[in-house]
């Protein structure tokens, strides 16, 4: 990691100095454990990649609603500089917002004005491996210290007053196809990662970093090796060893069974199953994790022997309810393979699923939570068109639930492609694939957010999006929903019915979800998008 | 993988606009591995852009119809493969020598054996450009022409003999895509003729320049750029086709196809 002496920092260091003399409080952060336990509480923060641990990215702050979101307003923009895809959630401490752009970039702002208080860079190797794009999803905070996963597989702490770095410590070779782009968790006193390389052919983990010093405490492995538990799912050790099950989407956790839920992605080579014939464990899973000691407690895979690239790495929401009579602690996944699932979240086993977007590939999910795969669905040299696509029905983007109208909200992606296989040597460091996938010819992709009831499956309504979207959602309690959409649309939805009541176009494609907070009696909405972050609220009144 | 693949091909690894139409240069005696290395490397780095078989797609030309353009030694294309060819759409692309070799190996044995240059003469082919095939009502080179379909100033460095042909004798084959989205992600429309009806009941055509959930841009015949809040249509027809009229051998002879085919390869941005 570098951060360099210049002009640019020591004025930014002054302009950190008269923000904090100029603003009435202090700026510096100090985000306890205990605030993360009821992040929900404290709405005029946004204190988690998913807002709270039970990642229902939900806002109580209601002075934004259905009957004046009409009137939302640009307040600030913040231009990064930074080209890419802008994926990140902020997080917002007590008037500070923490953002990470492309590239590893961060920024703390004012939150009130969008004047920079610091900034950092990294000085990346040329070569990363980041198969999709230079991302990063944002920071985790405690105390004054933000941790930041970064391209070259480090993680990084930051002092949050002044940007400066804490800790460096690197978790694996970026050279051979290791890459963070996740949002760490913190749970208790450690950072919870998880890596990202499933087109290279790495072997996947999940690492847990002791807050203060960066000293690893554990690494569980998304792929287990012959005579482990799960290694029978891989024809031998070579093909685990380059197994993918990357873990870069940030897990949910729940304090009171102490247990972290942190999905995994693709086996390796994504399209080419032919040298990996097996269910390939713990490809496409939610792993139920002791987050002190790593140690696995239950594992529910969505999709056995992946041949479509179908990575679970969408963001686990946990809900509290009764279903048929008895109360549940369920978990909801509206997984990338077309089926909304539910699972009891204190042993893993399988409710039920129902399909919440157009899918070819399933007869259905059987009793035991497997798919009934149908004939003809597998890849081919010639090509086999499945839906939904590579990109899944969903993917990355966050998901919503909101208490107020109890509805889970998710982005969906109507698109199909033909898939092709064709034997591709393994080469470390290089992508793994197993041949390609191309958008079905002459269909055009649409999306939409849905609105599902979590007890059924069912479709309670649908917002429909003129392309395939890859923007989150935010719920409030001022009954909305805010997307965004492909074409750059930032829009708010009725929660309750999914009407349109407002959009502003942005001027570059969404890749990430809302967030919301207050700061001096005023609700904001903040939204990244292309090389920018913007913030919309309400006129302000006069004094 | 986060995205589709094929994102990955928009952000880093498109493979080049390397070829045009003319003579094969010299292959070597394949060897099936190498080849079929190749084929791989191809289909994961270079498929999305080039076409699965390496024929061509909707943003880049065919490699297998003969002459390279930006270079036909082994060397050269080693060099444009890793370094990316400026002024193109192609990249830079982070691959190993021995993994572009194979690709290069797996381009030869997919090339077409070496054909004569067609006939044709460019004068005669700018004359039916700008006079009896009218072409020039829509498109435009060097500034004189229409506005409704590409300019078309450089399509002789951009696409090869096939593509053009068939643009002219099928022209909803493939619907080109028009370049107005430049940030990461976002998809390009294409030029496809779209009918719209407005509330108060009025219809309008045109070539569709940009659209979203809101609102609708086009051109229409009169190159009058419209747009259109979404709300204040009662109906949008996407016609899913171009505006371009097919040019059968009725319209345009063989030979007169061979002219124009010749005028539009010498367009490469070199103004006259």
């Amino acid at each position: 990691m570098i951060r360099r002496s210049s002009p640019v920092l020591c004025l930014l260091n002054l302009l950190y100095f008269l923000c904090l003399t100029a603003m009435p409080g202090k700026l510096a952060a100090q985000v306890t454990s205990d605030q993360l336990l009821h992040s929900s509480d404290g709405p005029t923060n946004w204190l988690l990649y998913s807002g709270s641990y039970d990642a229902h990215r939900f806002s109580s702050l209601s002075q934004i609603n259905r009957d004046n979101v009409s009137e939302l307003a640009p307040q600030w923009v913040l231009q990064t500089s930074a080209p890419g895809f802008f994926e990140a959630t902020p997080l917002v401490v007590d008037g500070v917002m923490y953002v990470t752009a492309p590239e590893d970039n961060a920024y703390a702002l004012d939150a009130r004005t969008g004047r920079r208080l610091w900034t950092y860079t990294r000085a990346l190797p040329e070569k990363i491996r980041a198969c999709c794009g230079h991302t990063n999803r944002g920071f985790a905070i405690l105390g004054t210290r933000l941790f930041l996963a970064t391209l070259d597989a480090h993680v990084v702490a930051l002092d949050s007053a002044t940007g400066n770095v804490l800790w460096d410590v690197k978790a694996a070779d970026y050279t051979q196809g290791h890459a963070f782009t996740v949002a760490p968790l913190v749970v208790k006193d450690k950072v919870i990662v998880g890596v990202s390389g499933g087109e290279y052919g790495i072997r996947g983990f999940i690492d847990a970093y002791d807050a203060a010093t960066g000293k690893l405490a554990w690494r569980f492995y998304t792929v287990p090796l012959p005579g482990e538990p799960g290694g029978d799912t891989w024809p031998d050790a070579q093909s685990a060893a380059r197994g993918g099950a990357p873990a870069w989407v940030t897990g949910s956790y729940d304090p009171q069974l102490n247990l972290l839920f942190w999905p995994t992605g693709n086996p390796s080579p994504s399209d080419d199953g032919g040298v990996r014939k097996g269910d390939n464990l713990y490809s496409n899973c939610i792993l139920a994790l002791n987050p002190d000691t790593g140690k696995l407690q239950w594992h529910f895979q969505f999709t056995p022997f992946d041949l479509h690239d179908w990575d679970a790495t969408e963001v686990p929401v946990l809900l509290d309810t009764q279903l048929n009579g008895a109360a549940r602690k369920l978990l909801l996944d509206a997984n990338r393979n077309g089926f909304f699932y539910v699972l009891d979240r204190t042993n893993g086993q399988f409710l039920f699923a129902k399909p919440y977007a157009t899918q070819t590939w399933a007869k259905s999910i059987g009793s035991a939570g497997k798919p009934v795969i149908l004939p003809a669905s597998a890849p081919s040299e010639e090509g086999v068109r499945t839906c939904p696509g590579a990109a899944g029905a969903t993917n990355w983007m966050s998901p919503s639930y909101s208490p107020q109208t109890s509805l889970f909200y998710v982005s969906v992606r109507e698109q199909c492609d033909v898939f092709y296989t064709h034997r591709q040597p393994f080469v470390a460091g290089r992508p793994y694939i197993g041949s390609v996938y191309m958008p079905a010819a002459k269909e055009k992709d649409w999306g939409a957010v849905r609105a599902i009831d979590p007890k059924t499956g069912e479709i309670r309504w649908e917002y429909k999006e003129f392309s395939a979207p890859w923007g989150g959602n935010l719920s409030t309690a001022g009954h909305l929903v805010f997307t965004g959409d492909l074409e750059g649309n930032l829009i708010a939805l009725d929660a309750d019915t999914g009407k349109h009541l407002w959009h502003f176009q942005t001027g570059a494609a969404i890749y990430a979800a809302p967030i919301t907070y207050e700061l001096g009696g005023r609700q904001y909405v903040a939204i990244p998008s292309g090389t920018t972050l913007l913030t919309f609220a309400l006129p302000a009144t006069n004094p | 993988m986060k995205f589709t693949f094929a994102m990955l091909f928009f952000v880093a690894l498109v493979c080049p606009a390397v070829f045009s139409q003319g003579k094969s240069a010299v292959a070597s005696p394949p060897d099936p591995q190498t080849i079929a290395n190749g084929k791989s490397a191809f289909r994961v780095n270079c498929s999305f852009c080039h076409g699965l078989h390496a024929d061509g797609g909707l943003r880049a030309p065919s490699l297998v119809s003969g002459h390279l353009s930006h270079g036909d030694s082994d060397d050269a294309m080693l060099n444009n493969i890793l370094h990316g060819i400026p002024g193109t759409a192609m990249p830079a692309n982070d691959l190993d020598e021995p993994s572009v070799r194979d690709i290069i190996a797996y381009l030869r044995s997919l090339q077409k054996p070496a054909t004569a240059p067609p006939g044709g003469n460019a004068e005669a082919g700018r004359k039916l450009f700008f006079g009896e095939a009218y072409c020039s009502r829509c498109h435009m080179v060097f500034g004189q022409g229409g506005r409704l379909g590409p300019d078309l100033s450089r399509v002789g460095a951009t696409r090869p003999r096939e593509y053009l042909v068939e643009s002219i004798r099928e022209p909803d084959a493939q619907i080109t895509e028009r370049f107005v989205a430049t940030d990461f992600g976002n998809i390009s429309p294409t030029y496809e003729l779209v009918t719209v009806t407005t509330r108060k009941g009025t219809t309008f055509s045109g070539v569709i320049i940009n659209e979203d959930s809101f609102s609708l841009q086009f051109m229409d015949d009169r190159e009058v750029i419209h747009s259109w809040p979404k709300s204040e249509l009662q109906s949008i027809t996407h016609e899913k086709r171009s505006p371009m009229p097919q040019y059968t051998s009725q319209q345009l002879t063989d030979a007169q196809l061979n002219d124009l085919l010749v005028f539009l390869s010498s367009l490469r941005g070199d103004r006259p």
